[in-house]
């Protein structure tokens, strides 16, 4: 970034980025030559973690995926038990929640503050939004009966999904599936809405500026991650067989 | 920072078709499809979808080349661990049951 070039500026952003600049003295790591070094660090440390976390992810999707290739006719029976209503609503939140704190960084970058709060609160709502649904979701899981070793009755499986007794232990691995990858998923959303609330006070408090929104940057793109995970539960979980009307949950 | 920068206006329209592949994935699953077609349609739709987030909302599209080698080696990774496993998973059945080879 050159402070020099009109071609990205306007005068009023220029000067925004001149009062700035003892900002971003004080904002300057002593390890870093200047503070596009900095974030360039930290948002590659961000895409490392991120790395990691799609082989944490990824063993558990190949993982499902091997078994619906193994147990297609049990996997396919207990997906079409889950709530596939929650879990699409559930993905249009996510997605707009996206666009809300990829709004939030192009405020930062342009010095919005009120925007930059505003679309931060916004994000962080959406994502308690999605955590109110899956608790919605996890109720009529719970009221269903798709608990195994809690709430799991194994004869309804075979006298109403016609399963044989050997399936059923098949629909029992599918709900792991499900507990596991949801529950952790709901966990990454849940640290992930704490960090997007803290960027909201930091950003209330004029914490940032054009020239240093590093951490809102680097929050987006675990935000976006998660988000990215759901897209992917949703044909793997919710939509592994033939929907009918009749699938409907309420 | 990053010199380059995506309009608002473009995050609107790629959050609005993120939605419609949404309506699509759903829809697809009310056909009656072949065994596992319906994942391979889930899959490459969701690919699409994760594509475009990547690009647009993470910044891959505008970022340095060091970032660019990260997300490269990060599919390639998992590449290998869905390729690997998988061979083994579905070629299991594939060969006759040979004692003593």
């Amino acid at each position: 970034m050159k402070l020099s070039d009109s071609t990205i500026w306007t005068p009023e952003e220029r000067a925004i980025i001149e009062q700035d600049t003892m900002l971003a003295r004080h904002r300057l790591e002593e390890q870093y030559a200047n503070l596009e070094q900095q974030h360039e660090t930290a948002a590659l440390g961000m895409w490392v973690f991120l790395a990691t976390e799609v082989m944490f992810f990824g063993a558990l999707f190949v993982g499902l995926g091997a078994y619906i290739y193994l147990h297609h006719e049990a996997f396919e029976k207990a997906s079409e038990k889950l709530n596939w209503i929650i879990g699409g609503v559930n993905t249009v939140v996510l997605l707009v929640s996206s666009l809300m704190m990829v709004l939030a960084v192009h405020a930062a970058k342009a010095g919005k503050q009120r925007g930059l709060f505003l679309f931060l609160v916004l994000t962080a709502l959406l994502g308690i939004c999605f955590l109110c649904l899956k608790g919605l979701e996890y109720y009529t899981d719970w009221r269903d009966n798709l608990i195994p070793g809690w709430r799991f009755d194994e004869q309804e499986w075979i006298d109403r999904a016609h399963l044989t007794p050997n399936q059923v232990p098949q629909v029992k691995l599918f709900l792991m599936f499900y507990w596991t990858m949801t529950g952790l998923h709901a966990l990454h959303v849940t640290l992930g809405i704490g960090a997007v609330l803290a960027m909201a006070v930091l950003a209330r408090r004029g914490h940032f500026s054009p020239v240093y929104y590093s951490p809102v940057d680097v929050t987006a793109l675990y935000w976006h991650f998660v988000d990215t995970v759901w897209i992917f539960l949703l044909p793997m979980l919710y939509l592994i067989g033939t929907h009918t009307a009749a699938d409907l949950h309420f | 920072m990053a010199e380059r920068v995506i309009s608002s206006l473009s995050y609107m329209v790629v959050c609005i078709i993120l939605v419609l592949m949404t309506f699509v994935t759903v829809s697809v699953s009310f056909i009656h499809l072949l065994q596992f077609w319906h994942i391979a349609f889930g899959l490459i739709i969701g690919l699409t979808k994760a594509s475009l987030v990547v690009l647009f909302f993470m910044h891959a599209l505008i970022s340095d080349r060091v970032t660019r080698i990260v997300i490269a080696v990060s599919c390639f990774w998992l590449g290998l661990l869905v390729i690997l496993t998988l061979c083994d998973y579905l070629s299991r059945n594939a060969m006759p049951f040979m004692p003593g080879h």
